[in-house]
């Protein structure tokens, strides 16, 4: 189970002279600070999948990052199965699988190799990480690239190889950062299976998106963000509630 | 973190620019210059010393042994001209319009009875600033005239052979130098050894730590490695080694190329004093040089992953490095300089410091027990930069700029 309480995260604004107009007058900016995550919660139990929407620079993706312990919250708490993130991030890492927003990997290693170095990394044996990435290879179909060298995968390959990547220990949850952005029907319809996969192993699921379709076929609950705090946290069901007939309004209904 | 090195050297060996520029460059590259450099400039001096000279001789009346002599060379043209010793532009314009390679004026009063004459001066008109042997193939003539003169002048005035001696050499200074050939060879070579293995090694180790730490924010994969349950100083060390590691490599293997190449290309010419001189400086002196590599490689690698880290792009982190190649250059520079020893101030600028060392090793002179404080002191250094390095990893501000 995850548990975000009163979560907060400020920048330095380094150079205020560069900041646009429209920056300048984002209520989060106070002084020589921007508050981009000003109070946050949400929580997401076993089995769940809950659905992080919000606009651009709302702050999904520092949430996010401060919940797979990338960055360091000024504020708030972050529980995983328990195990407060600030106290014990080291512990905390090897319950969480994180898929950023950038599906980088190492373009002179397989596939296979890319996998592996994340799974030797969380403490597991060759072994073991051959029978993962057999399991997952089936999952997310990952048998025909495998072997290759990821230079030049597609963006879908490399989306795949990145969520075998960050579940190859068998995290205890998954957070992931716009999974969906930027891939193909077919390698869309792969992550969202999985996603159910996830979901059906009793593993909570957090990903941000901005496909609302997806949070209607996979979510249990969702959490909307708007400059930098929490508009909406409920069910699917309630979510639907505040605009009956179109998720979109639901949406626009929350943040207003 | 050894996980971490591993997987970068893995890498690292499957790319196939850095292979290029830490392997193929030294290995093939660097002796083709060098050797292409040597044969091209030994072949135009070759040319320049066996091509004939044009030459005009105004005067010769006036010295007819040495028109015979100059005429009788065979890499010598004697040129028929008009021009007189009164026309001095008339003369240059002879050489300048490459009539002639150069003009000689024999003075009016020319004698081979110097007793009578004393000394005397012939003008010799040339395009001094290339390469010519025109002046040398005149005095080969004029010194075998000169050295008859000399002697039958001596003969006339009755001077013995040894005071004739003592007449024209009154003073002789007898060198002897306490030096030996590795101290002698050591002066004069000791220094450019760390300057090229010193800048081989931050060349070498550029390329790396670009990919290492830009190139992990470029490709997206810095936040999955730091969310990674392993701590950041180990992260930190892995990225470190595998950087010391491709600047120490690859400045050993240009090192080793250029050696080998060298005595290849040198056809035996210098193989002996090079042996002698190699098999002078012992096992010992050899660790020891590579031991005060270490910490200067750690340094190298310090700096060059911090600035790597903190760039946004490849192309910010080469930015950031190619200025790091003149700011060392600068310490090394004065370790070259002539008579600068590793005493005083000299012995506490880094990198000079260990720059001087490892030339006194080299020469055979270096006091051991000095070795320590440069050793430690660098080593401080190397530790400070790598602890900032780690610090630096762990700041936001940098990771995610």
């Amino acid at each position: 189970m995850i548990e975000i309480s009163q979560l907060a995260k400020k920048f330095k604004v380094e150079n205020p002279k560069k900041l646009s107009e429209q920056e300048k007058k984002d209520p989060r900016l106070k002084g020589r600070f921007f508050h981009s995550v000003q109070n946050v919660n949400f929580s997401c139990d076993k089995g769940q999948v809950l659905g992080l929407l919000g606009p651009n620079g709302a702050g999904k993706t520092t949430t996010l990052r401060m919940l797979s312990t990338a960055l360091q919250p000024d504020g708030g708490s972050i529980k995983i199965n328990g195990v407060d993130v600030l106290q014990d991030p080291i512990l905390a890492r090897k319950s969480i699988g994180f898929l950023s927003g950038s599906t980088g990997l190492y373009g002179r290693l397989t596939g296979r190799e890319n996998i592996a170095y994340f799974g030797k990394l969380h403490g597991m044996t060759d072994q073991q990480i051959t029978q993962k990435i057999d399991e997952l290879s089936a999952v997310l179909e990952l048998d025909t690239f495998l072997e290759r060298r990821s230079e030049n995968f597609s963006t879908g390959m490399k989306q795949r190889i990145s969520i075998a990547r960050a579940v190859v220990h068998d995290p205890a949850v998954v957070i992931l950062d716009e999974p969906t952005t930027g891939l193909d029907i077919m390698a869309t319809q792969t992550v969202i299976e999985f996603i159910k996969t996830l979901k059906a192993q009793n593993t909570p699921v957090i990903f941000s998106t901005h496909h609302l379709d997806e949070v209607k076929e996979l979510c249990d609950t969702v959490t909307v963000i708007s400059e930098g705090t929490t508009k909406y946290n409920g069910d699917l069901a309630s979510f639907e509630s505040l605009a009956p007939g179109s998720l979109h309004q639901s949406f626009i209904t929350s943040i207003s | 973190m050894w996980l971490v090195f591993t997987k970068e050297i893995k890498e690292l060996l499957r790319d196939r620019k850095t292979l290029f520029f830490m392997v193929a460059l030294p290995l093939l590259l660097f002796p083709l210059i060098f050797g292409s450099v040597a044969y091209f400039s030994g072949k135009v001096i070759k040319e320049a010393q066996e091509k004939t000279l044009n030459y005009a001789l105004i005067g010769a009346q006036y010295a007819p042994e040495f028109a015979a002599k100059m005429a009788a060379r065979d890499d010598l043209l004697l040129i028929e001209t008009t021009v007189t010793r009164a026309d001095e532009a008339g003369i240059k314009a002879l050489v300048t319009e490459q009539t002639v390679d150069f003009v000689l004026v024999v003075p009016e009063n020319f004698s081979n009875d110097i007793i009578t004459a004393g000394q005397l001066t012939l003008s010799l008109y040339l395009n001094d600033a290339g390469l010519n042997n025109a002046q040398r193939r005149v005095y080969e003539v004029i010194d075998d005239i000169a050295i008859v003169n000399q002697a039958d002048a001596f003969a006339r005035l009755g001077v013995s052979e040894e005071i004739q001696v003592g007449l024209l050499d009154p003073i002789l200074i007898e060198k002897i130098s306490t030096a030996d050939k590795r101290e002698d060879l050591g002066e004069k070579i000791g220094g450019l050894v760390p300057y090229l293995v010193f800048i081989l090694c931050l060349q070498g180790a550029m390329l790396p730590a670009t990919d290492i730490g830009a190139g992990e924010k470029e490709r997206g994969t810095l936040e999955t490695l730091l969310i990674s349950p392993i701590p950041r100083n180990q992260l930190v060390l892995g990225k470190f080694f595998t950087i010391a590691f491709a600047g120490v490599t690859s400045a050993m293997i240009t090192v080793g190329s250029l050696f080998v190449w060298g005595v290849v290309m040198s056809q035996g010419m210098a193989i002996k004093l090079l042996t002698e001189f190699m098999g002078a400086i012992s096992a010992l002196d050899f660790v020891l040089m590579f031991l005060m590599l270490i910490p200067v490689v750690a340094i190298f690698s310090a700096v060059l992953l911090s600035l790597s880290i903190y760039a946004k792009s490849f192309k910010e982190a080469q930015g950031y490095m190619t200025p790091l190649v003149f700011v060392v250059i600068v310490p090394i520079i004065i370790a070259m300089l002539p008579g600068i020893k590793l005493e005083g101030i000299y012995a506490w600028i880094p990198l000079t410091n260990v720059a001087l060392a490892i030339k006194e090793l080299i020469k055979g002179t270096m006091d051991y027990v000095a070795l320590v404080p440069i050793f430690l002191s660098t080593t401080f250094i190397a530790g400070v930069l790598i602890a900032f390095c780690t610090y630096w990893f762990k700041q936001e501000k940098v990771l995610f700029r």
